[in-house]
């Protein structure tokens, strides 16, 4: 089979899931930017947990994989195809024949089996979103936010990608748009998604998330070592908090940045001088996120890891929840 | 002059980045203006970490945003790179 859907235009993006879904969604008629798929769809959050089967508590900055997607679909009055394959083989047999009819197809893989990237960048990751947009003898072509061309990948790498085992395994998970409204009410709905994730932020009754993940996160992280097998653990751990914030597809600063420039374009769309300013408020606040991050890696790195140096790392996340609690809570007022 | 302008402020964010990641062992002119600052053949050993260490140094001296990781990535790749991105940003600024 050798057959290209042209007229797809690929794009970097900071991350998959909004990435993939943006650029699908402008395949189908709507202009909308990465930010404002991840405003839109309420994506800024933040959790703290520890959960079973892993020694160390994790934190989360955005809400779970595949939310972004389905609501999109309720703002904006998308419908969506979706499916998941047990078989391999229906599950290469219904891409290439989706292909042909000239509809691109997101699918979630394993990201290590990405082979386009180079090996030192890919770790196993099964909640990584590509999209499909031709195929070319045994090679497909995807569009891969985090690659600045189209890749070829071969058939064998991408089906070990799309049923590789494991947590959240991807199962041959696939999507493409089946209705997209080309003028939704994007102000109306830009006020729902903004309320919805201020809410999350600051009033969701759960101990462990929003403004109370984050201040759970800094009240907690003193106890790190009790978790720990060594310190070479620990120091892995820590180090990973800047990785959660930096390095994970998020924009920077654990999403902040990237809902920063949500709010600008959306303020500019509300024609808000409020919401403008309220954009530039979290960037300064993403800065405070981006300094914790620097501070626990040079911890970790640095085998620094006395409950002192914790206590003052603890006090920067405590920080954050400080000033985000005002930002929410105003953020709330302004769309209420 | 312009090009002078330009070797003046890569010599400038060369010393920025010696004084920010505390590096002694190396001299401004020791760095070459389009050799890799990260990944293979990386003459002064910056790692991921110092790159965020790096962007907000930048920030703080220039004014200019580097948010995202995957324009990090370009922007960071050498000297040369990061006095275009400076020089470009400002402009839009003006």
């Amino acid at each position: 089979m050798n057959h290209t859907i042209t007229d797809f235009q690929h794009k970097m993006a900071a991350h998959c899931e909004s990435g993939t879904l943006s650029g699908i969604l402008n395949y189908n008629g709507l202009e909308i930017t990465e930010p404002m798929v991840f405003g839109l769809a309420n994506g800024i959050f933040f959790g703290y947990m520890k959960m079973k089967n892993f020694n160390f508590p994790t934190f989360f900055v955005r809400i779970q994989p595949g939310k972004l997607r389905t609501n999109i679909g309720k703002r904006l009055g998308v419908k969506y195809y979706s499916k998941t394959y047990k078989n391999q083989e229906e599950a290469t047999q219904e891409l290439d024949a989706l292909l042909l009819k000239n509809i691109p197809v997101a699918v979630q893989v394993d990201f290590f089996y990405m082979d386009y990237l180079p090996s030192w960048y890919r770790v196993h990751n099964n909640v990584h979103f590509i999209t499909v947009v031709g195929k070319e003898g045994s090679q497909y072509l995807v569009s891969d936010c985090y690659f600045p061309e189209l890749a070829r990948i071969e058939q064998d790498s991408l089906i070990k990608g799309r049923f590789a085992g494991g947590l959240s395994a991807p199962k041959g998970f696939m999507y493409y748009p089946t209705l997209v409204p080309q003028d939704p009410d994007l102000k109306k709905q830009l006020k729902i998604g903004i309320k919805k994730a201020s809410f999350n932020m600051i009033k969701l009754p759960i101990p462990f998330v929003g403004i109370k993940g984050i201040r759970k996160f800094g009240n907690k992280i003193t106890e790190w070592p009790s978790f720990a097998r060594d310190i070479e653990n620990l120091s892995h751990e820590v180090m990973k908090i800047n990785v959660l914030l930096e390095d994970q597809g998020t924009g920077g600063a654990g999403f902040r940045y990237m809902y920063a420039t949500f709010l600008r374009q959306a303020s500019e769309i509300l024609n808000s001088e409020e919401i403008k300013e309220m954009s530039k408020r979290l960037m300064e606040i993403g800065d405070g996120w981006r300094e914790i991050s620097v501070f626990a890696a040079r911890m970790g790195k640095n085998r620094d890891l006395g409950v002192d140096k914790l206590r003052v790392l603890g006090d920067m996340i405590l920080k954050r929840a400080d000033v985000e609690k005002e930002f929410f809570t105003d953020l709330y007022k302004i769309v209420k | 002059m312009e090009s002078l302008q330009a070797e003046a402020l890569k010599k400038e964010i060369k010393e920025l980045i010696l004084d920010t990641l505390k590096i002694i062992d190396v001299k401004p002119e020791d760095i070459k203006n389009d050799a890799p600052l990260f990944g293979e053949g990386n003459s002064i050993g910056l790692d991921s970490i110092d790159s965020i260490e790096i962007i907000m140094a930048l920030q703080r001296k220039y004014e200019v945003r580097i948010d995202d990781q995957n324009l990090a990535r370009f922007v960071l790749q050498s000297i040369n790179s990061i006095a275009d991105f400076i020089i470009k940003e400002k402009e839009k600024q003006d």
